[in-house]
């Protein structure tokens, strides 16, 4: 008997066709950039191993993963190695990499935990010098800006340990809106920076206009750090001069070597993020998510502005290509005309070499090939203002368009280099160590006053303030009776010109 | 007679401590080994990142009692045990009644219904319930809003005032299936004979189970509240997905604080490692004490 063709179509043929669509889909989402194999890498200064090996990476992630995702399988193949790469949030990294060194299995290079002194790492013996790995160093070196490397920040003992591909010029508290809601609302924040008022009624005319189905204002509020750094940056932009950074630089004034946390700027900026809650223009919910989950809901429309950073711009390239949006400048108290915001020296994302690593070689020849005017463009090409590349002539061959460019420009006009005190007096990367941040921290009291758990503003950053002072004054003890040459007055620099970089020239003034 | 030395008593039972020896060896290395570094090292000011670590006595305890977020932890992790246990002893004992019952057909299908969330990873539903919870399109909201039980979304989540009863009922839902499981265990113990006796006497309903069946199995009840009581106060996985302890510490238990104060935090704050282990040695010797406590009342229910 002839057999009827039958079409049997099994569960397994199913799932693969499902997964093959899926593949081709997700395929579709991505630009076609990504998979360019565009990047002309060079041949290696110095010959390098022929045994190839596996090179670990491990940072922060974000759009340095996008980068690195599509620079290093280009790279390996073209030195015969393999590269195994992870991003991790901060959170993940503060934890992980502590006990990936202490149990030996920390990744060829990587990221040192958030507010762990480099000092320490080096000292620990988390870490070596790249000084054998990247081709003539000094060289090299020199094609850096001024300032991205010092001594006591990623430089020790006249050996480079940390290497920054990256600049510190930005903020993370940018104003990112939507266009359509602004423009409905009545505002154009391209026009000029937008006050408190203003944007308090932005916010109100939004939630207005979408009538339950969009919010004003939205923020990730269960990660704290994000209430922190709008009230340290909006604090800084009414007029509360201080550093930016770690502990030992953070809301303090280099004017006064005193914490900032109790200032009416501080204040000024709580009762903003208070009075965009109680106007019912604040999104519901924002303290049951963190920020990339705030980010995610901008483009789809569940709120017309956010404060976050320019690390934005490519995830929302990215993901929702077709969303306009607008970045403006950190708005600023009614009658006050916006101050500069400082950062420190130095660069960002920095990198170090694990001790127990067999791979400097392929590790440093990646970075010199980074390190170049080629590397730089490449990487501000693909990371525009996320991570802004260190090299300016670099970034201003890339040629950078639309918001990244914007957003460059933005930070370029607000930021100036001020004063750090561990490139003053390398003992205070000793207090660093020491110190430890007071429970509850700033985050943490800005959260509770939002939540309505703490009641008064004033009484609450009075006391924060306090805590905070204490603890920098205990540190510096601490330091001090192990032999730290230090005092509060190292943070104090009397000839810093608030309108001004501060530059080597000044430290030596000192 | 002779009484034997201890050394002929040891080899005597030689065979035994060769059995004996391998699970020896794993409770040493994983038990007993971190117990014991844990109180070394809550004497010690020491990050865990450095080799300085400072001989500091008993400060560390000192600094814990002293500090009001480390008691508000500890109370909180009590009232999470108080909110939770006598929800999933009652629930789970009336829902063992019903499907104990020979003549439901689908007892089968809703004991495994009710069990599967115990069999599933706890993190995985810490994560999925946040999304159940968040007020933007979460279906908690949806359905309330749906049902006009509530006007607008609730931060079932962002909300100090709900936050740690909508943790304890994802615990209490999470959970239930396994106290279900002791208490149908228990009740299988109970012979139909006693239920047919007591029937041919005239007991049915409140008085069947109150007077009879309740008594027989309070031996197994008095282990199930110790069960359930230790497990209540052992819930990091759960707070840690779903809330990190959050906002404002409004769900912070003992062990989140241990946790926050032993690593590294969102605030970026250095990590205590000393310090986290002498909260967890006062919270070990807080739950012991508890335990022990338990077990002298199962002793004296055991001679009634």
């Amino acid at each position: 008997m002839k057999k009827k063709n039958q079409l049997k179509v099994s569960r397994r043929t199913v799932m693969k066709g499902a997964l093959a669509a899926g593949a081709m889909m997700s395929a579709a989402s991505i630009p076609s950039k990504l998979f360019a194999g565009e990047f002309n890498i060079p041949d290696p200064l110095k010959p390098l191993p022929t045994d190839g090996g596996n090179l670990r990476w491990i940072d922060t992630g974000d759009m340095k993963g996008v980068f690195w995702n599509k620079l290093f399988p280009e790279y390996a193949a073209s030195r015969g190695i393999t590269i195994e790469y992870d991003g991790l949030p901060w959170k993940e990294i503060n934890k992980l990499i502590p006990l990936a060194v202490r149990n030996g299995t920390v990744q060829d290079v990587f990221q040192i935990p958030l507010n762990m002194d480099p000092g320490v790492a080096v000292s620990e013996g988390w870490v070596q010098p790249w000084d054998d790995y990247i081709p003539n160093l000094q060289e090299w070196l020199a094609g850096f800006p001024g300032g991205v490397y010092l001594p006591g920040v990623n430089q020790f003992g006249g050996k480079t340990y940390g290497i920054c591909l990256t600049a510190n010029k930005r903020t993370g508290t940018c104003l990112l809106y939507s266009k359509k809601y602004m423009t409905e609302a009545g505002y154009d924040p391209e026009a000029g920076r937008m006050t408190y008022s203003e944007i308090r009624d932005a916010a109100k005319k939004i939630t207005k206009n979408g009538n339950g189905q969009y919010y004003g204002w939205i923020i990730g509020g269960n990660q704290v750090n994000r209430w922190e750094d709008v009230v340290h940056t909006f604090g800084q932009v009414a007029g509360a001069h201080s550093g930016r950074g770690g502990y030992t630089n953070r809301h303090i004034s280099f004017k006064t070597g005193k914490f900032q946390i109790a200032s009416d700027q501080y204040m000024e900026a709580v009762e903003l993020l208070l009075q965009l809650k109680s106007d019912g223009s604040a999104f519901p919910g924002v303290m049951s998510m963190n920020a990339p989950q705030a980010r995610a809901l901008m483009p789809q429309g569940a709120a017309g502005m956010i404060f976050q950073g320019p690390w934005c711009i490519g995830v929302w390239a990215k993901d929702a290509p077709n969303w306009e949006y607008g970045i403006a400048s950190e708005p600023v108290p009614d009658g006050k005309e916006a101050q500069p915001l400082y950062i420190a020296e130095g660069g960002s994302n920095t990198f170090w070499l694990s001790k127990d690593s067999k791979m400097g070689p392929f590790a440093g020849d990646l970075m010199h090939f980074m390190g170049t005017e080629q590397g730089q463009i490449y990487w501000a090409q693909t990371v525009g203002a996320a991570d802004p590349a260190v090299n300016p002539t670099a970034v201003a061959k890339a040629g950078l368009t639309g918001q990244s460019a914007k957003a460059l420009s933005m930070f370029n006009e607000n930021l100036l280099v001020g004063p750090n005190p561990i490139v003053r007096n390398k003992d205070v990367g000793l207090v660093a160590a020491k110190t430890r941040i007071p429970d509850p921290s700033l985050a943490l009291v800005i959260q509770g006053l939002y939540t309505g758990q703490i009641k008064d503003v004033e009484k609450a950053l009075k006391d924060c303030n306090q805590r905070y002072e204490d603890e920098l004054d205990r540190a510096v003890e601490e330091a001090r009776a192990e032999g730290a040459n230090v005092t509060r007055d190292d943070w104090v620099f009397p000839n810093w010109d608030l309108y001004s970089n501060y530059g080597a020239d000044k430290y030596s003034e000192l | 007679m002779n009484r034997k030395t201890l050394f002929q008593q040891i080899y005597d039972a030689r065979w035994c401590y060769i059995f004996v020896f391998p699970c020896l060896v794993i409770t040493s290395l994983f038990v007993l080994y971190p117990i014991g570094m844990s109180w070394y090292f809550s004497l010690l000011d020491w990050t865990g990142f450095t080799k300085d670590a400072k001989f500091i006595g008993f400060q560390n305890y000192i600094e814990a009692v002293n500090d009001e977020f480390f008691w508000n932890a500890f109370f909180r992790s009590f009232i999470f045990m108080f909110g939770t246990v006598p929800v999933k002893i009652i629930l789970g004992f009336i829902i063992a009644v019903f499907l104990n019952n020979q003549v439901l057909k689908l007892a089968p299908f809703f004991r495994t219904i009710i069990f599967m969330p115990v069999v599933t990873a706890i993190a995985i539903i810490g994560i999925v319930m946040t999304f159940v919870f968040s007020p933007f399109n979460g279906p908690a909201n949806k359905f309330l809003m749906g049902m006009n039980i509530t006007s607008g979304p609730i931060d079932f989540l962002g909300d100090p005032n709900t936050v740690l009863p909508t943790v304890m009922g994802v615990y209490v839902w999470k959970w239930l299936g396994i106290t279900m499981m002791y208490w149908l265990a228990a009740l299988q113990t109970v012979p139909q004979d006693v239920y047919d006796a007591a029937k041919i006497d005239g007991a049915q309903g409140f008085k069947l189970w109150f007077h009879i069946i309740l008594p027989i199995v309070l031996p197994f009840a008095i282990v199930i509240v110790l069960v359930e009581a230790v497990g209540a106060l052992n819930v990091f996985p759960l707070i840690e997905t779903m809330t990190a302890g959050g906002p404002f510490f409004s769900s912070e238990v003992m062990e989140v604080y241990i946790f926050r104060t032993a690593f590294v935090t969102d605030s970026g704050t250095m990590p205590r490692l000393g310090y986290a282990c002498a909260a967890g040695v006062f919270w070990g010797v807080a739950v012991l004490f508890i335990t022990v406590l338990q077990g002298i009342w199962i002793r004296k229910t055991r001679r009634l």
